[in-house]
């Protein structure tokens, strides 16, 4: 693997759900250490990608290489190779408590010491999950529910975090909470993330790069804070007229 | 009042052996949602095993019971990988699933009779010995029956709750996709669950052999496991021995003060009743915690 090749690479990806296209032809990147952003409305395909690079769905033709690697088909040894998605929706275990989803996140790894070590980075991030340990996680608030799902998705240790829409239903006020944290996930321990979301102005604001999908296809590629500026993301995705 | 003791001890001893087969109904159905109806053939087939190995070539009990758990994971893990998971993979209804099972559990059962015959065997085991406590004669078998039983439901227990396999097992049975994003991986999940629930019918298989025959359609009784996880609640385990031991209990007091012909009246009687009121069963809960 060459130093500067792409940590995440989808090459001309195509899925189908029955016989129906959800993407076609696919093309983006995400390099080591970048929050990439894919923005989009309802049913544009934003969480079939998802779905894909986390192998849950499998995928019709082209190619998606993790660090030069083609990808596993079976979802639990993605994350064995360090690719985990937190899915849309949350889909905490809501039976069983904190603690116990933690410990599912943590599902591939062995080592307790280190385990320990990412439960007290997870603390300092959210304080809120250490007072609600014993809890069950159907208990939780929406937005608590999401910090357990990231949080979740961290103990596994992951070289690409994977963002299913992080802000659904949750308050304006939760929601900048969560995003604040998702950058520092990234700022503070290094962690690369993918992030799919509707919320367009908040995702380009935090986001290195994105990528705009309209039905299936990639529309437009660029900086976050361009395509903030761009006349046609402003009226289509950000309600700006002008 | 002796023969009243009795007859509770022995109802629990064949409540725990019911359990057994009701925590492994419960078992499959809360992770896949359906009813492995193939059940009764591997209790059937696990009691076959044993019987062969002590009649034929003359093994000790235990050896037996070994060698009988050992072929029944074989046969119900195998059956797994050839009706189940073809059907699973392609994300066929439920319905499918209860079919295929249906149809594995005919074929086993006819074989079964067709290979050694459909007569009735006793079991070459002492089992009427009794000792007691008192002026309570308890069957030595009983006895061995109920504690066997109790001590695998507790191991049980303990993997499901205290070992990290044990946590993806109960993962997968709240929300298996979920699960397989933690790092689950289905295939060991199917695996785990049906050589624990293969062990479980053989156990129930030899028990139930020694206390009653040895015969291709025995797992009829399976009948009855079904009736008390449903009781319990389908797909909880708690509720599926909580259901079996009220069900061992009623059934054995019915036979001993009313009439054993009535027995099996009663367990449905019991069954409607119990649903009328607890439409979930006892112990069933409608939303998503089933272990």
């Amino acid at each position: 693997m060459s130093a500067n090749s792409p940590l995440l690479d989808v090459q001309n990806l195509v899925v189908h759900y029955g016989g129906i296209c959800a993407l076609n032809s696919v093309n983006l990147h995400v390099d080591s250490g970048e929050i990439v952003a894919v923005i989009g409305a309802n049913g544009a395909g934003k969480s079939t990608l998802m779905r894909t690079i986390a192998a849950v769905k499998t995928f019709t033709s082209g190619a998606v290489l993790f660090n030069g690697q083609p990808l596993k088909k079976d979802a639990s040894r993605v994350v064995r190779d360090g690719i985990t998605l937190v899915p849309e929706g949350r889909r905490i275990f809501a039976p069983l408590t904190v603690r116990e989803n933690l410990m599912l996140g943590a599902y591939t790894r062995s080592d307790r010491k280190e385990q320990e070590e990412t439960l007290e980075e997870i603390y300092a991030l959210f304080p809120r999950l250490k007072e609600r340990l014993h809890q069950r996680g159907g208990t939780l608030s929406g937005g608590e529910q999401q910090m357990l799902a990231v949080a979740r998705a961290m103990m596994s240790k992951p070289r690409l975090l994977l963002l299913d829409e992080p802000s659904l239903g949750l308050a304006p006020i939760v929601i900048d909470a969560m995003f604040d944290a998702i950058v520092k996930l990234n700022r503070e321990l290094g962690l690369t993330i993918l992030v799919v979301e509707q919320n367009a102005s908040l995702a380009l604001e935090m986001c290195h790069r994105a990528y705009v999908l309209e039905t299936g296809t990639i529309r437009m590629e660029g900086r976050g804070s361009d395509l903030l500026q761009d006349k046609r993301v402003m009226e289509s995705y950000l309600g700006i007229t002008g | 009042m002796e023969l009243f003791f009795q007859q509770i001890v022995s109802g629990i001893s064949i409540g725990a052996v019911y359990s057994l087969l009701a925590v492994g109904y419960a078992l499959v159905y809360s992770v896949y949602n359906f009813t492995n109806w193939a059940f009764d053939a591997f209790m059937a087939f696990g009691a076959f095993m044993a019987f062969y190995a002590i009649s034929l070539f003359f093994m000790p009990f235990w050896a037996a019971a070994l060698i009988s758990i050992v072929l029944t994971i074989v046969l119900s893990v195998g059956s797994e990988r050839l009706a189940y998971r073809p059907l699973r993979l392609r994300k066929a209804p439920r319905l499918f699933m209860m079919i295929s099972a249906m149809g594995a559990n005919l074929m086993i059962v006819n074989l079964l009779n067709l290979i050694f015959g459909g007569s009735f065997r006793r079991f070459p085991v002492d089992a009427a010995k009794p000792f007691f406590i008192g002026n309570v004669s308890i069957g030595r078998m009983d006895l061995l029956a109920g504690a066997i039983s109790f001590a695998i439901l507790a191991l049980l227990w303990w993997f499901l709750y205290r070992t990290k396999p044990g946590l993806g097992v109960r993962a997968s049975s709240i929300d298996i996709m979920t699960a397989s994003l933690m790092g689950v991986n289905n295939d060991a999940v199917a695996f785990i669950i049906f050589a624990v629930t293969g062990a479980l019918s053989s156990v129930a298989g030899v028990f139930y052999g020694i206390k009653y025959a040895v015969f291709p359609y025995m797992g009829l009784v399976t009948i009855k496991a079904m009736i008390a996880s449903i009781v319990g609640g389908l797909g909880s385990l708690p509720g599926a021995v909580v259901g079996s031991l009220i069900l061992g209990v009623l059934e054995t007091l019915v036979a001993g003060y009313i009439s054993s012909t009535y027995r099996d009246l009663f367990s449905f009687l019991f069954l409607v009743i119990i649903l009328l009121f607890f439409p979930n069963g006892l112990m069933g809960k409608s939303g998503d915690e089933k272990l």
